[in-house]
């Protein structure tokens, strides 16, 4: 009886073992592995009053602030930065015409870029901008050599008028979304 | 020929196990004296056995529930990164996992108790590797598509990070005592020496980008996550020196550290056997139930708080008296100090990942007179006992507590005796990994020398890349078979 299992059972063990099979693998395809995330974050956002903008006087800036920006020249981000976005939404509800200007400086003080809006008063609808920056777009050498931001904002107008509107203010919102390379 | 040469190898070197932590081959399979290792009250034959010492060698298996090694790297064709996105990314779930366990025998010994022979004592001493990681699905899909795009909106889940592993040497001492011809009961005794030992504690979070209350996106994180190590700080240092000498300090530490200079922990093993009719048999055994205190080397991380950012904010009038250029460097600051990374080196209890089997087993088809080295003196009591039928059939579970809850498997089997000298089972699991599992175990007696091999998940080797699950054990035991 021992006969009729012994070999059949150390044959199948011997064929799992011996003649198992292993599809041929292509390991080097991990060099192929395109890693790309995108990272949204908001940037800056600034809102003043009216009374404040009218508290400043006519024709004069009522804001202005140079404000240090590493993140875009830190090592990695410099490095790895494929394409980015930002976002800009302008809402002007006074009832004043203003300008706002957002310029990007190197590290010596130089202006890299400037985004300037010219923002009509109210009633003036929410205005919005995408500015995109790699391929296609502005240098995305502009981002990754940019240490610092400096903002204005200037009144083009009076200093005594007041919007009918509830809680008149000027609102800048902005965002960026960035496509590194990881991989 | 090169099977035949490494099983010689494998003989030389004594017993080497290579097998994932549910044993169900050699679960019951009484013949085989390391069945005592998985249930202490596993009925017991010999009068004495050895287990053939390992003077080197090392073993190992590795398992996954999600994609396999040929999922990702067949030569098909197909752009890999594409591979990774659909199979692993969005293929996966937290809920699978990598995981590898290896286990050496260093020695294993057993003797009956010479004014009580219902007692079989055993004891030895074995290593374990056991490493599970869980796969860390949002983790995985914020690096790799980020958290803009169509992830606006999208909550990453921080808990997905879950992962446990250790090294352990087990020094042990089991009875395994014949209460009457139908019960036997058994306990084991474990001291648990720790090599190293890492674990995340109930990690809990959250990371998620939205549409902003103020500005456009609003970013939010909520972090409660921890990560204990220990013995792991002291192998990274002699790895990252420069000496020459890294080979000689690595085995030193480990040396101490496997010969009880380590952490220290206490556990143990129960199991019976009880056989219900001549022809039906229950078992059940609980394994490593115990702990280990890790005081030494301990160094244990944490992020924990919670935050919300809109980017820089600035309101006027109100924050003129706030302005200044670090606004940027300001925000980031608040954020780390609202979610802080700590270190520490509290001492922490790590508990050892429980195992639960049992099992019902069916008798029958008569077999003939047992023989002199039948491996049935304490417990043959002719028809009464469960060695005297040459086939049985039946069904196991095994549970395992694992960081996501209990791991679980069912197994159906069937075992054939021929003889004293030959016994065979045969096993279909059924886990997480897979529902394809054939096993077959052999044991062989000639004389006093015992030989086993056990492999599993037979399928696999078609194709052993993709495979979601491997595992080999066998080894050589002498021995002596009861006279009374």
């Amino acid at each position: 009886m021992r006969r009729l299992f012994i070999p059949p059972t150390l044959a199948v063990i011997i064929f799992f073992l011996a003649f198992s099979c292993a599809e041929k693998q292509d390991f080097n395809q991990f060099d192929d592995l395109s890693i790309t995330p995108t990272v949204a974050s908001s940037l800056f956002y600034l809102e003043s009053e009216e009374q404040h903008i009218n508290a400043v006087g006519d024709l004069n800036n009522f804001y202005s602030q140079i404000v240090n920006f590493e993140a875009f020249n830190e090592q990695f981000v410099a490095e790895n930065l494929l394409e980015g976005t930002i976002t800009y939404e302008i809402e002007n509800t006074t009832s004043k015409e203003l300008s706002i200007t957002i310029e990007f400086l190197d590290e010596t003080g130089n202006v890299l870029d400037a985004q300037v809006f010219d923002v009509d008063p109210t009633p003036a609808p929410l205005f919005s901008l995408e500015v995109f920056y790699g391929p296609g777009g502005k240098n995305i050498d502009i981002l990754t050599t940019t240490s610092a931001l400096r903002i204005s904002a200037n009144n083009l107008g009076d200093s005594t008028s007041v919007s009918t509107l509830p809680e008149p203010k000027l609102i800048l919102r902005s965002a960026g979304e960035f496509t590194f390379r990881l991989k | 020929m090169k099977i035949c040469r490494y099983l010689l190898l494998a003989a030389l070197f004594g017993a080497i196990t290579l097998h994932g932590q549910n044993k169900q081959l050699l679960y019951d399979f009484y013949e085989i004296p390391q069945s005592l290792l998985v249930n202490p009250g596993v009925k017991t034959l010999e009068k004495w056995h050895v287990g053939v010492p390992v003077l080197s060698g090392l073993s190992f298996q590795a398992g996954t529930s999600g994609v396999t090694v040929n999922d990702l790297f067949a030569n098909d064709g197909i752009d890999f990164t594409t591979k990774v996105r659909e199979r692993l990314i969005d293929g996966m779930s937290k809920r699978d996992d990598f995981s590898t366990t290896s286990q050496i025998d260093g020695f294993n010994i057993g003797f009956r108790g010479k004014n009580r022979p219902d007692d079989y004592y055993s004891f030895g001493m074995y290593g374990e590797t056991d490493i599970i990681v869980y796969w860390p699905k949002d983790l995985a899909a914020l690096a790799f598509e980020g958290n803009g795009g169509a992830n606006i909106g999208r909550s990453f889940d921080l808990g997905d990070l879950s992962l446990r592993g250790e090294m352990v040497n087990v020094a042990h001492f089991g009875v395994n005592r014949k209460i009457s011809n139908t019960l036997t009961i058994g306990a084991r005794a474990k001291v648990y020496s720790s090599i190293f030992q890492f674990q995340t504690i109930q990690n809990f979070g959250s990371f998620r980008t939205s549409q902003g209350q103020d500005n456009i996106f609003t970013t939010s994180i909520t972090a409660d996550m921890k990560l204990q190590t220990s013995g792991v700080e002291g192998i990274v240092d002699i790895l990252e020196e420069d000496t020459g000498t890294t080979q000689r300090d690595l085995a030193k530490l480990f040396m101490k550290r496997v010969l009880f200079g380590g952490n220290l922990g206490l556990g143990f093993d129960a199991g019976f056997t009880h056989q219900l009719n001549p022809q039906t048999t229950i078992t059940g055994s609980v394994l490593d139930v115990g702990f280990i205190h890790n005081s030494k080397d301990v160094r244990n991380y944490t992020v924990s708080g919670n935050a919300s950012n809109e980017g820089i904010t600035v309101f006027l009038p109100e924050d003129i008296p706030n302005l200044n250029n670090n606004l940027w460097e300001d925000l980031v600051d608040e954020l780390e100090e609202a979610i802080p990374y700590e270190e520490n080196d509290k001492s922490y209890i790590s508990f050892r990942p429980v195992k639960v089997y049992g099992s019902i087993r069916y008798n029958f088809g008569e077999g003939s007179v047992f023989d002199e080295n039948c491996g049935c003196g304490i417990n043959a009591q002719g028809g009464q006992n469960d060695a005297f039928y040459r086939n049985s059939v039946g069904g196991q579970l095994f549970f395992m507590k694992r960081p996501r809850g209990v791991q679980a498997a069912v197994t159906g089997f069937f075992q054939k005796r021929l003889g004293s000298g030959f016994s065979f089972k045969t096993t279909y699991t059924a886990d997480k990994y897979s529902l394809t599992n054939i096993g077959l175990g052999l044991n062989l007696q000639m004389g006093p020398v015992n030989f086993y091999i056990l492999g599993d998940n037979l399928l696999g080797y078609q194709n052993i890349p993709d495979s979601h699950y491997a595992s080999l054990q066998f080894g050589f035991n002498i021995i002596s078979w009861n006279d009374n």
